[in-house]
């Protein structure tokens, strides 16, 4: 077990230091000259200069990577050009609701998932099976943004069940709050409803025909316990990996909702950096995003070894 | 009994619906997409405009044709490009030495935690905007995708009796790739293409969306919606008819995928 978690830190460094890398790589090599863009096109060439030089902008490119590099780890992402604050506490700002979103979005998804994966399990092949396939197939496929649009239209503007636009922080009230993110938190659960159901179905439907099941029966447990206690946690192992990597991905994949429910999160920070060209915000927010990435995909592994009794004696196929 | 396959059903249903226009669009184009008709704003389906108009009184039917058109040449051209070179790099891991193998795995793996649209929001910003750029931008992410695809079937290629047996009758490298192992990988990779043309088209959207993707007075799904957005409370009708277009799409691709994969699992089942 140390061994395997040894090896899944060193595997994770070693991806993250990639991730560094290409995104100052690809970073770096956006249009544009920062210097003139902060002086304006009639600044002197020496104010220039001595501009390029403040920003360690002449320095060589290893160079300026380390710099940067060695200042993230000591969680220094530098200062937005657009925002002139610091880029570290521009995330943390914005963190709570994008945070929130993926929090509620994946909960919705994983509590849904479960019970239609089990409702699907129980009446196997039959047509609320299928029914519940297709819908949750049709739900995904739908784009977020057109289902927000049509939301917006029925739940803001025909029932008004929810605001229009807007966050409500937590320190406002937690059921305004509440309001505020349910319907993009239901949007963005949707998307993930058919990939997690499908998993859950299958791994309930294979978990369920195990032989411990019939042990489990034999020895006299009712079928509800049963079902709970020894088919729903073994069923649960496989999805977990995926729940992780859907979580993290979700903190990045947030943007589209965040813009049409007006919504100040990452996704918001992230287009206006890529909009203004804001290099260090930018470096910032995807070097964050895609830590967070690694770190989630880290955490799953560990969490599946720990709960997964094969992997843990080393038994597992686990790579 | 024999199960019907529902997916592939559907997929080819809703592919061909997609493919119907995107031939209409190139013989028969009512208006330009650019045509603004100030007087005819926000116009009811009609016999001159059979699905309505938008804000500016351009023809909503004819711009989801040219959207239509231009979210197929974008995902088709973004998920070759991208599958190329995934395949390449994903068979170079499979055959280099461990420690090479494992720094390309890592990279890969590296490429992979990029969620999609945030790679093609920050590729958007070095290229600029535009529907070149926006193909280019798409295919990045697509490349750890078909990477670990071909990684991982190469690898259980190796292992098969036949490569072995080629191997020792002196077959190159290259041509162990391309006429051993390449043939038992194309029904996967159809599946995978398939799947990936539909995350390629909302991707381009949800960029078009955004405003990083194709720029008016261009037409796309995503730009659409986007207009439309504006005036979703007052005109709701305009948000419609994109929006369909762009989930069937979806819908028909990846459940394109499904099909044939389930179809193609089916028949070895039977052997």
């Amino acid at each position: 077990m140390h061994r395997y978690i040894l090896k899944r830190i060193l595997s994770a460094l070693l991806v993250l230091l990639f991730v560094s890398l290409i995104t100052f790589v690809v970073i770096s090599v956006i249009p544009g000259d920062r210097a003139i863009l902060a002086l304006g096109i009639d600044a002197t060439q020496e104010s220039v200069d001595a501009v390029r030089a403040s920003m360690g902008l002449d320095k060589p490119f290893l160079e300026r990577y380390f710099d940067w590099l060695s200042s993230a780890i000591r969680l220094d992402l530098g200062v937005s050009d657009v925002y002139g604050e610091k880029v570290g506490a521009l995330i943390l700002s914005r963190l709570p609701v994008t945070f929130s979103l993926t929090l509620f979005s994946i909960l919705i998804a994983t509590v849904l998932s479960v019970v239609l994966g089990l409702i699907c399990q129980i009446k196997k092949g039959k047509l609320a099976d299928g029914l519940i396939r297709g819908s949750v197939i049709l739900t995904s496929a739908l784009p977020s943004f057109w289902i927000s649009l049509v939301a917006l239209i029925f739940f803001c503007g025909k029932l008004k069940w929810f605001p229009v636009n807007g966050y409500i922080s937590p320190a406002k009230g937690f059921f305004p709050f509440l309001r505020s993110i349910t319907l993009p938190s239901i949007i963005l659960a949707l998307g993930e409803l058919s990939l997690l159901t499908r998993m859950f179905r299958s791994s309930l439907i294979k978990s369920f025909d195990e032989d411990y099941m019939i042990a489990c029966r034999v020895k006299g447990l009712g079928k509800m316990r049963s079902m709970i206690h020894y088919g729903l946690r073994s069923a649960c192992i496989a999805p977990l990996t995926l729940i992780g990597n859907q979580a993290a991905k979700l903190l990045g994949g947030t943007v589209v909702v965040e813009t049409i429910f007006s919504l100040p999160g990452i996704g918001r920070l992230l287009l206006v950096a890529v909009e203004q060209h804001d290099i260090p915000l930018l470096q910032g927010v995807v070097l964050f995003i895609t830590t967070m990435v690694v770190l989630m995909n880290f955490l799953t592994d560990i969490f599946v070894a720990i709960a997964d009794p094969l992997i843990r004696q080393g038994e597992g196929s686990v790579k | 009994m024999k199960k019907r396959n529902y997916s592939l059903i559907i997929g080819i249903i809703c592919v061909s619906i997609i493919i119907a226009l995107f031939i209409l669009s190139f013989i028969y184009l009512p208006y330009s997409v650019d045509q603004m008709d100030t007087k005819n704003r926000f116009a009811s389906p009609s016999s001159s405009h059979i699905l309505g108009t938008d804000q500016f009184g351009r023809d909503i039917f004819s711009r989801i044709l040219v959207s239509t058109r231009s979210a197929l040449l974008v995902s088709s051209s973004s998920v070759l490009m991208g599958a190329l070179s995934g395949l390449i790099l994903g068979a170079l891991a499979a055959l280099s030495p461990h420690i090479i193998e494992t720094i390309l795995m890592r990279f890969i793996d590296a490429m992979m935690a990029f969620p999609g649209i945030l790679s093609a929001m920050v590729l958007s910003a070095i290229l600029g905007k535009g529907v070149m750029n926006a193909s280019i931008a798409i295919a990045f992410f697509m490349i750890p995708v078909f990477a670990r695809l071909s990684y991982s079937m190469i690898l259980e290629s190796k292992k098969r009796e036949y490569v072995k047996a080629a191997k020792s009758y002196g077959a190159s490298m290259p041509r162990l790739v391309v006429f051993h192992m390449l043939p038992e990988m194309v029904t996967r990779l159809i599946t995978q293409f398939s799947s990936s043309i539909g995350a390629a088209i909302l991707t381009e959207s949800s960029l078009s969306f955004l405003g990083l993707g194709i720029q008016p007075p261009g037409a796309s799904l995503g730009l659409m919606l986007s207009e439309a957005k504006g005036y979703v409370l007052i005109e709701p009708y305009q948000a419609l008819w994109p929006g369909v277009v762009l989930s069937i799409a979806v819908l028909g691709f990846s459940l394109l995928g499904d099909g044939i994969n389930e179809y193609l699992n089916r028949e070895v089942d039977y052997e």
